[in-house]
């Protein structure tokens, strides 16, 4: 086994316990920190593959922005702790359904003819962002009006209705 | 890379005036709110005009990213028409309804920006993005009458299952991307056609392709959030979301399954064709149940779904016409029915099918449109539902997909039941006041002019058919 397979296995482990985490934590804090976990781990997955630039923005925006924001909120709007659980009888059948869904495609990823792999080659900051402004540059717009949109919407829903 | 800019012009224009109308209602002052919908009027129309400075040009962008073509255009200029319809049709609900009118209109210019952008798309992180944006407009809208429960629980339910179908979809697309190596929908098809057999992976992706936009389109059996999302939503709101989200997403799954999946029809047909069973045969049996206008008509667009869909399955070009010609008589009825019960609830307040009982004494007018959109969905002689089901149902049955024409068939005969028990009301039932109703002059006009539309489409399709062969000729098709 080669060193930079057995990191991928390490930090894919990773990655998949901080998801199962997530869902699984009944504390809304923790479970956030799960996330954190799955989150960082998948920067880890961008170092294999040779980009340093998409790890440190993982690590950035992910890790730092994006779950401090989450424990913010949820400082801010917990109310106590969420009693009574939100658990549909139909868990077990969600269960066996999610199940199955992963055998099959754990099944389709074994048997497929993958094409060839490469060799990752590092991707240079130059590169990266040329391509995202040129190549790329029109899902980038439409991404940056699906933020404005998302915020304006926020900001709808949240601002209370008495303030006009 | 040379671009050439000037083939962005609609989307700058419709971009641009989102912003304007979200700037203008910064400085209105309360009483001139109502002014709004006109400026987003403005932009729409002014964006339909820019259209036309791109039409029967045919470009590919960025390699393939962004396509300009007859498809494209006639997809725009006709969902930026559902576009006026739809800020004209809320004008006075979101006035009476409604707070914040200006990111209401901000908003819905904002997702039509997205449609414009997802008929365009030729690729598909391209195509995913313009979802999320509508997506994620339609989201805010839903959810817009805040201080009613029944609007939030809508919003909430629509945007937990928008996610959770946007995650399957963004799975099958990273499982496409990685066994065939290329996100353009030409790199797809030729990839495809290229391999001997197709890998195993691609079909799982397209499953879950196939899963993610079955949500969206409400197919069987991913519908069951929308019928509370149509009934707790903002009326106008219900309508869009019937309409522009129906069409708009066929439209990108025609361009996806001709352009990019054609030489793996034999995979992938059977699945589309049962899915359009099971949204037939639900989506109507359930109508029958309800009643609820709003939830009727949700069931109701479920099974146009369904019949939407055997137009994918079939993919012939006689099928993509037939398929548009469906979307565009579909999109007509719907909305003139839609119409006539955001001005019905603007009047009383209410919703229910039973309320509806004489109306034909109270507004004979409305009754007229109501019961000839009614009609028009259950497909009924001179009006657009005839033409469009029959051009389409025979399109499809000449792939040899008979006994899905034949399951088409007997759902529209359901369908004819529950769309008659509300003509019944309107025409035989006993008013519980006598009061005449008094629409406003664009009412009127807004149901004069939707009301001639399903029946012109109905009598005298040929102009439109023959923009509808010029859309499809651009899209190649598996022989």
């Amino acid at each position: 086994m080669s060193p930079l397979l057995a990191i991928y296995i390490v930090v894919s482990v990773m990655a998949v316990a901080g998801g199962l985490g997530t869902v699984l934590a009944r504390n809304v804090v923790y479970a956030s920190l799960f996330l954190l976990l799955s989150l960082l781990s998948v920067a880890g997955i961008y170092v294999l593959l040779f980009s340093p630039f998409l790890a440190l923005v993982q690590v950035l925006i992910y890790g730092g922005a994006i779950i401090i924001v989450v424990l913010f909120a949820l400082m801010l709007t917990r109310q106590g702790d969420e009693t009574g659980s939100l658990d549909s009888p139909q868990k077990p059948l969600a269960a066996v359904a999610g199940l199955a869904a992963l055998g099959v495609l754990i099944a389709t990823i074994v048997v497929n003819k993958w094409p060839p792999s490469v060799d990752p080659e590092p991707v240079g900051f130059e590169k990266l962002g040329a391509t995202l402004f040129t190549q790329w540059a029109v899902p980038f717009e439409i991404a940056s009006v699906l933020l404005l949109v998302a915020l304006i919407g926020a900001i709808v829903i949240a601002r209370p209705e008495d303030s006009q | 890379m040379n671009v050439d800019f000037a083939l962005f012009i609609p989307e700058f224009v419709m971009a641009g005036m989102a912003l304007v109308v979200l700037t203008v209602d910064l400085f209105l002052p309360q009483d001139r709110k109502h002014w709004l919908p006109y400026i987003a009027l403005v932009g729409i129309l002014g964006t339909m005009g820019s259209v036309f400075t791109i039409a029967g040009k045919s470009e590919e962008l960025y390699g393939g990213l962004f396509l300009v073509d007859n498809f494209a255009v006639f997809f725009k200029v006709f969902l930026l028409a559902v576009g006026a319809f739809m800020v004209l049709a809320s004008a006075e609900y979101v006035k009476k309804n409604l707070t914040r009118p200006g990111e209401f209109y901000g908003i819905l210019l904002f997702s039509i920006l997205a449609m414009m952008t997802m008929t365009a798309a030729g690729e598909l992180l391209t195509a995913y993005i313009s979802l999320e944006l509508f997506s994620f407009s339609l989201y805010i809208l839903a959810s817009y009458a805040i201080h009613r429960p029944k609007s939030v629980e809508a919003g909430l339910k629509y945007i937990l299952v928008g996610a959770f179908s946007s995650a399957i979809l963004l799975y099958g697309l990273s499982l496409i991307y990685g066994s065939l190596g290329t996100t353009t929908f030409s790199g797809i098809a030729d990839a495809l056609a290229g391999n001997d057999d197709i890998p195993v992976a691609f079909l799982a992706g397209l499953v879950l392709v196939v899963v993610g936009f079955g949500f969206k389109i409400t197919a069987v059996p991913f519908h069951m959030w929308a019928p509370d999302v149509y009934e707790g939503a903002p009326t106008p709101v219900t309508a869009y979301l019937a309409v522009a989200s129906k069409a708009v997403s066929f439209a990108l799954l025609l361009r996806l399954f001709a352009m990019a999946f054609g030489p793996a029809m034999d995979e992938w047909r059977p699945i589309i064709a049962g899915l359009a069973a099971a949204t037939i045969v639900l989506g109507n049996l359930v109508a029958m149940a309800q009643h609820n206008i709003k939830r009727m008509l949700a069931y109701s667009s479920i099974g146009q779904a369904g019949y939407l869909l055997m137009g994918i399955a079939a993919l012939s070009p006689l099928a993509s016409n037939g398929l548009l010609f469906h979307i565009v008589g579909y999109s007509a009825a719907n909305f003139a029915a839609f119409a006539c019960i955001i001005a019905y609830e603007n009047l009383t307040g209410k919703e229910e099918i039973s309320d509806y009982a004489g109306l034909s004494r109270r507004q004979p007018f409305m009754a007229l449109v109501l019961s000839g959109a009614l009609f028009s969905l259950a497909g009924l002689p001179v009006f657009a539902g005839f033409a469009t089901k029959f051009y389409l149902f025979a399109a499809v049955g000449n792939e040899g997909l008979l006994w899905l024409v034949i399951v088409a068939v007997a759902g529209s005969l359901v369908s004819l039941y529950y769309y008659l028990m509300v003509i019944k009301q309107i025409y035989l039932g006993e008013p519980e006041e006598d009061e005449p109703l008094r629409l406003s002059v664009s009412t009127v006009g807004l149901l004069g002019a939707l009301g001639a539309a399903v029946v012109i489409f109905g009598v005298y399709p040929g102009p439109l058919i023959n923009l509808i062969e010029k859309a499809t000729a651009v899209l190649p098709m598996p022989v």
